[in-house]
Parts: structure tokens; sequence; C-alpha cells
């Protein structure tokens, strides 16, 4: 009896501990606990927001590739443009050229008469020269230069007193004419029957081809404004 | 002698009461599951252990026994049954809930018949 008692006493103590314990735990502040709600909460959460930063460094990564591909464009748009550039600046006659060519040197003859007859007769005049650079051009000549004076769609021949300008610039006899070209249908062209250097050389002209396998002809150097001239608008009406 | 019993039971619930205010160890809430389910257990044999007493079969080994082992088996199978990813919680309390009010009915049919 004795022993019951005990027990039960016993049991009485355990069963009040564990019940004072738990309403201790049960009536915790929940400042003092994390709740496995709120955890799962912020493990989602983390788990989104990770997948958030995979798809946004994807998404940079993405953009970077673009980035590159754009900046190859845009190389190639500007080797292209220089190209264009080059190409224009060699057709408008504003870049050294060399290749195959003639050499024509005229010049008058040494003075045999009075200096008036001279003057008059046996000088080498701008038509001369106008002539036969237009026989060249004519030939297919591809870049002519006269005494280092690159012609272009501007340059003139014509006198100016006693002398030639060519782009403005005085020239002096012996007058050499550069062109580049086929040499053998250029030196054709000028010593053909009846032509240039026939007519010129009965004048008592000094005139002188030679073919070369390498004539220079250097770059258009003097202005070239527009002052005037502006260009049509492909589609505009007049 | 019925006086010193109940006695020792009121001194036994106090002493419980007032050490349980006074530990300083707090079990943390996650815990707190396996504690309910096991004071669940606790209870169904104590007043198993009433209902015994009162048809005069109180057997002091089983009580006790019956009184650690539930309570210990109630939580050690809740706690595996978390580890496990099975709701056992559940079923214990529909286990030792449905036990402790049919002891319950016993105890009042038993009092009625008095």
């Amino acid at each position: 009896m004795k022993q019951e008692t005990l027990s039960v006493a016993a049991v009485a103590f355990i069963l009040a501990l564990l019940v004072t314990i738990q309403l201790r735990v049960v009536n915790q502040p929940p400042a003092e606990i994390m709740p496995a709600t709120r955890a799962h909460e912020l493990t989602v959460e983390l788990q989104r927001l990770e997948e958030a930063a995979a798809s946004l460094r994807q998404e940079a990564k993405d953009l970077q590739q673009k980035l590159l591909t754009a900046t190859q464009g845009y190389a190639q748009a500007e080797a292209a443009l220089k190209t264009e550039i080059e190409k224009n600046k060699i057709q408008a006659g504003l870049v050294p050229m060399e290749g195959p060519g003639v050499e024509v040197i005229v010049s008058d003859k040494p003075a045999e008469g009075p200096p008036e007859m001279k003057r008059y007769l046996f000088t080498v005049r701008d038509e001369d020269i106008l002539r036969i650079v237009n026989e060249l051009w004519g030939a297919g000549a591809e870049a002519i230069a006269i005494n280092g004076q690159r012609l272009v769609s501007m340059s003139e021949i014509r006198v100016a007193g006693t002398f030639i300008n060519v782009n403005l610039n005085r020239i002096t006899p012996p007058y050499v004419i550069t062109a580049i070209g086929d040499p053998d249908v250029l030196q054709g062209t000028l010593e053909m029957e009846g032509g240039v250097a026939e007519t010129l050389r009965k004048w008592g002209i000094n005139f002188v081809v030679e073919k070369k396998e390498r004539v220079e002809v250097p770059a258009y150097e003097g202005p070239m404004a527009f002052r005037y001239a502006k260009p049509i608008k492909e589609g505009a009406e007049e | 002698m019925m006086w010193l019993g109940v006695w020792m039971v009121l001194v036994g619930l106090t002493l419980g009461v007032v050490i349980g205010l006074n530990v300083p160890l707090v079990i943390p809430q996650v815990y707190g599951k396996y504690l309910g389910i096991a004071i669940l257990a606790a209870t169904d044999s104590v007043f198993g252990g009433i209902r015994a007493g009162m048809e005069e079969s109180f057997d002091n080994a089983i009580f006790l026994s019956g009184f650690v082992a539930n309570t210990l088996l109630a939580a050690g199978l809740v706690f595996i049954g978390d580890r496990l990813g099975v709701e056992l919680y559940t079923a214990a309390v529909v286990a030792f809930g449905v036990r402790l009010f049919q002891n319950l009915a016993a105890i009042r049919r038993k009092l009625i018949k008095k």
C-alpha cells in the first residue's frame, strides 16, 4: 500500500512537471523561436531568389553576346565605309597611283629662227597638250599627270600669258605627261599614222613616247570646292 | 490511508508545478510536440490507473510500467514518424484520445453505479 501511494505520487509529480514545462514551451514568446513555417518560407524565398539570379546571369550572358555581335557589325560597317571612301578617293584622283603606262615628253625644238617665229610657230601650245591628253583618255588611260599635276575632273589646261596652267599651277617645258594604262594601246594611239605625234613632229616639236613597266602618278592636291553645284536628290522633282 | 494517498498526490503535483516553473531549461517549440504527446499518454495512463483502482484491479507494476512506457513510446514513435515523414502524431493523438475517453467513460459509470 505504501509503495502504491509512492508510485502514484511520483506519477503525479512527473505529470505535473511535464504539463508545466509544456505550458512554458507553448507560451514561449514567438520571437525566441523560429516557426517551421517561417523557415519554410525563407527556404522558398531563397530558392526563388537563386532562380532569379540564375536567370539574370543567363540574361546578362545573352546581352553580352548581343553586344559583341553588335560591335562586330559596327566594325564591319566601319571597314566597309573605309573601303568605300578609299574607292571614292581613287576615283576622284586623290590617291597617288602606279602601274604600267607611258611617259610622253614634249618639248620645243631648239630655236633656229628669230625668237618671234619660235614663239608662235614651234612652241608647244595648250591645245597640243589637250589633244595628247584627250587621245590618252580615249585610249583608256586611267590616270594622267602633267609635270606632276594630276588631271582630275576639274583640271584645266590653258594658256596663261606665255605659260600653260594646269590645276592653276604654271608648268614649264619640257612637258612630261605620265599616263597609266595599257602601254601598247597608249603608245599606238599617239603614234598612229596622221595622229598627234606625227602632226606635232611635223610642226617641229620634240615628241617622245616611252613605254614603261611602272610609272607613278601623284595625287591631286589642289582645292575641290563645290560652291554652286549641289547633288540632286534621287526621286526629287524639279 | 486514503487521505495519505490524496495528500501524496497533491504534494507531488505541487512539487512538479513548482519545479517545472523554475527549471532554467527551455525546450524548443519544435520538441513541444513530442512533450505534448507524452503528456497525453501519461494522462491516459493516470486515468487507466484510476479506473483500475475503482475496479479493484490496480497493479502497481502495470501502472508504473504503463505510465513510463506509454509516455516514452508515444513521444518516440511520433519522433520517428517525423523523421520518416509519416504523420504518426495524428495516429498517437487519436489512439490515446480514444483510450482516454474510454477510461473516462468507465470511471463515470463506476461513479454512477456506486
